[in-house]
């Protein structure tokens, strides 16, 4: 127990140095330069509303494409190509007050005939755009002059914030075909050369609408896959930050060397071990308490994650508002595993298939150090690794599994929990009720304090083991200030970057 | 030689067949379905078959099969699902990359281990052989990814020498092309080149061992003679199969060189092509290999030919 509280102790601390440090010493902004980041993959196509890749948002959104609102780096919903907007008394229509004078990369203007024709094809399921669900409630899309109104069949709390999702953006739909290859948006960078799987170059776009930003004149995106190759290619001066896929022992060498910094910041990443709720004996609460009480937390999180990292009880990261620490519910303790496994009638412990996602080296390593620990409270541990394309397939869509261990990283992802199709297989009608009611109610806050209830009630039952939170972790050339250092959206926002010595 | 020729065009063209057949077994074979990989974990029902649809997934297998290899034979590739752009640009762009990597890491290695090979099959008994075969030894059994790592934590880190990765293309400047491919190419041919030094000096030693060499030096000619005339020319044709199948290897493992090094060629795109299960690409790749590793042994049977006069084709 004091070891727990400790360990949480420390890494909060950390987390406060981390940030204030970097905010400190931070100079005035300085304009012109070019800064070049490290991604990890190749995109296919840069178009956000025909492919989920995560790669395209976190080079194209905020930076190239824009929506009617953003999320900015606290989190919050702020205002992007609408000014403004109101909701009736009713919550079925919702008036939003475009922006005057936004230009798109192309020259020509945005109107709201442009927003009308987005979100009619964003509505329609034929039309092979992503997420259609983020749009469901939407009955019609109209425009009157520089207004548009959307008409709601139902009251939907969230629409706001899935407008604030990279699906949402606004491009001239004359030019929808080309999308894919040549982004045009209203972002303060265009889209200025894509060399074949190798860089991305965004350059300055100066018609952007909001003055004094962007800072650089130009902004590189690499792909380098490899985590150690990035390290070194920033410790040679090839490139100036990593924002994503930073490993935890790299990250403790940035913190010892002189000319790097790093930040670690919030995200909405829940590393949790997915039992499979239908599935003897797992179907039995007590033994999902068992599993629970099995794990050390916090040896994972030094032993995987170098330290990096906040405990979690529920399927919550502390990034969430409607965070609640209930990493105490059922705590470490091996003997009260044993005692429930054989009040649950296993005495003698059981065996159980542990799948570990190949690409996610967090998640294998956490998962080692699980089925060792599972071990040693009788429970037999089938562990393997599957391929990607398989866990995806055969554990997610199929939920032929029993246990497996993965990073949620999806923000307000809480409501997967009212489905009992999705893979854990949990079926609890006061949660569904609950949910259901979460995206009718009549504000943000009291929204909050229903997901805060579910989060508890997930938790006493025990449905998976949600084991830690991994920091955002950026680092960074000293002389580059201004990135985000955390992470509310998927995407790596340049617009306050800039150099200064 | 030509009864010869169309014999060897035949079976390469069956062997290519069976390559891309059973490539295409395979992943049908591995779960996945590229529209959910494209849509994401969260997509409808509906907007999955509607893109099942546009990507001509709701056809049987077979006549996947027969229709991509229907636009092979006259020369369409097809298109990528993932990337939604013709198959054959895509391969096109990556071998600029690979090509020069293979064959650069290729002139490494030869150029490393023909001298070194030979070198130590004729110091056979004294203290230097043993030095080189160990070298050779510990070469071969160093991971390439982690010799690029080391190269780059040298060349890029330290001594601020080279790129740590990335890729220029060639027309923008050849200069920085090089660069970029220099650690790469020397990572992937050091390798090589300590399995190739073993080899050659195997071949060698076996030559050293004939009696016509033993004829030679009896008969007193210069020491330099009976290695290069009568030896070299001997162990030539083990050296150029031993060569042959070199490339073919160095084409495989610059997959994971390329990986290490961020370079954007074919072996990424195999990897890129499996993990998001897009079966035309991979198939155009796998034939773009399978070609390659076909056309090398042809090369290395003909080249008998014109080595060792004896060899008739029949």
């Amino acid at each position: 127990m004091t070891r727990l509280l400790f360990a949480a102790l420390a890494v909060s601390l950390s987390l406060t140095l981390g940030s204030v440090s970097v905010a400190q010493d931070a100079p005035e902004p300085v304009y012109g330069g070019s800064v070049t980041v490290a991604i990890v993959a190749e995109p296919p196509g840069w178009d956000p509303t025909v492919s989920t890749s995560q790669e395209i948002p976190r080079v194209v959104y905020h930076n190239v494409y824009e929506g009617l609102v953003r999320l900015n780096r606290n989190g919050d919903i702020v205002p992007a190509l609408a000014e403004s907007w109101q909701v009736s008394e009713d919550g079925l229509t919702w008036t939003f007050q475009l922006r005057d004078g936004v230009v798109f990369h192309d020259g020509s203007s945005l109107d709201a005939a442009d927003v009308v024709a987005k979100f009619e094809r964003a509505t329609d399921p034929d039309s092979g755009h992503t997420n259609p669900a983020y749009y469901e409630s939407i009955e019609t899309v109209s425009a009157e002059g520089s207004t548009v109104t959307f008409t709601l069949n139902e009251p939907n709390t969230s629409l706001l914030y899935n407008l604030a999702r990279p699906d949402s953006i606004i491009y001239p739909p004359e030019l929808a075909d080309t999308q894919r290859s040549q982004p045009i948006g209203t972002g303060p960078f265009r889209f200025a050369e894509y060399v074949e799987g190798s860089e991305v170059r965004l350059e300055r776009f100066e018609d952007y609408y909001l003055d004094g930003v962007p800072y650089l004149d130009s902004v590189t995106f690499r792909i380098i896959g490899d985590p150690n190759t990035q390290f070194a290619a920033l410790r040679a001066g090839d490139i100036d930050l990593i924002g994503v896929a930073l490993s935890p022992e790299n990250a403790l060498q940035v913190q010892n060397d002189p000319n790097l910094k790093l930040s670690q910041g919030t995200a909405t990443t829940e590393i949790t071990l997915a039992l499979n709720n239908r599935l003897e004996p797992l179907s039995n609460p007590l033994v999902r308490q068992a599993i629970t009480h099995a794990i050390d937390k916090s040896v994972i999180v030094d032993g995987a994650m170098f330290g990096f990292g906040t405990v979690i009880g529920s399927h919550v990261s502390p990034a969430e508002p409607y965070f609640v620490d209930l990493s105490n519910t059922y705590p470490y303790n091996p003997e009260r595993a044993r005692e429930l496994l054989a009040e649950a009638g296993y005495p003698d412990g059981f065996s159980l298939r542990f799948e570990l996602p190949e690409p996610y080296n967090i998640e294998r390593r956490s998962g080692q150090v699980i089925a060792q620990q599972l071990t040693e409270v009788g429970i037999e541990v089938d562990l393997s690794i599957v391929e990607w394309g398989t866990w995806i397939q055969r554990i997610f869509l199929g939920a032929d599994y029993d246990m497996t261990i993965i990073g949620h990283s999806e923000p307000r992802d809480i409501n997967i929990y009212a489905n009992p199709d999705y893979y854990y297989g949990y079926d609890n009608a006061e949660v569904q009720a609950l949910i259901e009611a979460a995206e009718q109610a009549p504000s943000d806050l009291a929204q909050n304090e229903i997901y805060a209830r579910v989060a508890e009630i997930i938790a006493q039952d025990a449905v998976n083991v949600w084991v830690f939170s991994p920091p955002y972790l950026v680092a960074a050339a000293n002389d580059v200030y201004g990135f985000w250092e955390d992470q509310p959206t998927p995407a790596i926002d340049m617009t306050e970057v800039y150099r200064a010595p | 030689m030509l009864f010869y020729l169309i014999r060897r065009f035949l079976s390469a063209l069956v062997t290519i067949f069976l390559a891309s057949a059973l490539v295409f077994v395979a992943i049908l074979a591995v779960p996945g379905d590229p529209a959910e990989i494209i849509l994401g974990i969260n997509a409808s029902p509906q907007a999955l078959a509607a893109l099942r649809e546009q990507l001509g997934l709701n056809e049987p297998a077979w006549r996947r099969y027969l229709s991509w290899l229907g636009g092979v034979v006259r020369g369409d590739f097809g298109e990528s699902l993932n990337y939604q752009r013709p198959v054959a640009t895509l391969i096109v762009d990556r071998l600029e990359v690979s090509v020069p990597l293979a064959l650069g890491a290729m002139f490494v290695a030869c150029v490393i281990a023909l001298p070194v090979g030979i070198v130590a099959a004729l110091s056979r008994g004294r203290w230097l052989d043993p030095l080189l075969t160990s070298l050779a030894q510990l070469g071969a059994a160093v991971p390439s990814f982690w010799l690029g790592l080391m190269l780059i934590l040298l060349f890029s880190v330290e001594l601020g020498w080279l790129p740590a990765a990335g890729y220029v293309p060639w027309e923008r400047d050849p200069v920085a092309t090089l660069r970029s491919l220099a650690l790469p190419v020397l990572a992937l041919g050091l390798g090589q080149a300590a399995v190739m030094t073993r080899m050659t000096r195997a071949a060698m030693i076996e030559v050293l061992s004939q009696d016509y060499v033993r004829t030679a030096s009896a008969k007193g000619l210069p020491r330099r003679r009976v290695v290069g005339g009568h030896a070299l020319r001997n162990a030539l044709v083990t050296l150029v199969t031993i060569f042959g199948l070199s490339l073919s290897q160095l084409l495989i493992g610059s997959i994971i060189i390329e990986q290490v090094f961020s370079l954007p060629g074919l072996g990424r795109l195999v990897l890129t092509a499996i993990g998001t299960r897009d079966f035309p690409l991979l198939q155009g790749e796998i034939l773009v290999y399978a070609s390659a590793i076909v056309l090398l042994s042809f090369l290395v049977d003909v080249s008998y030919g014109l080595l060792d006069p004896r060899i008739r084709y029949q």
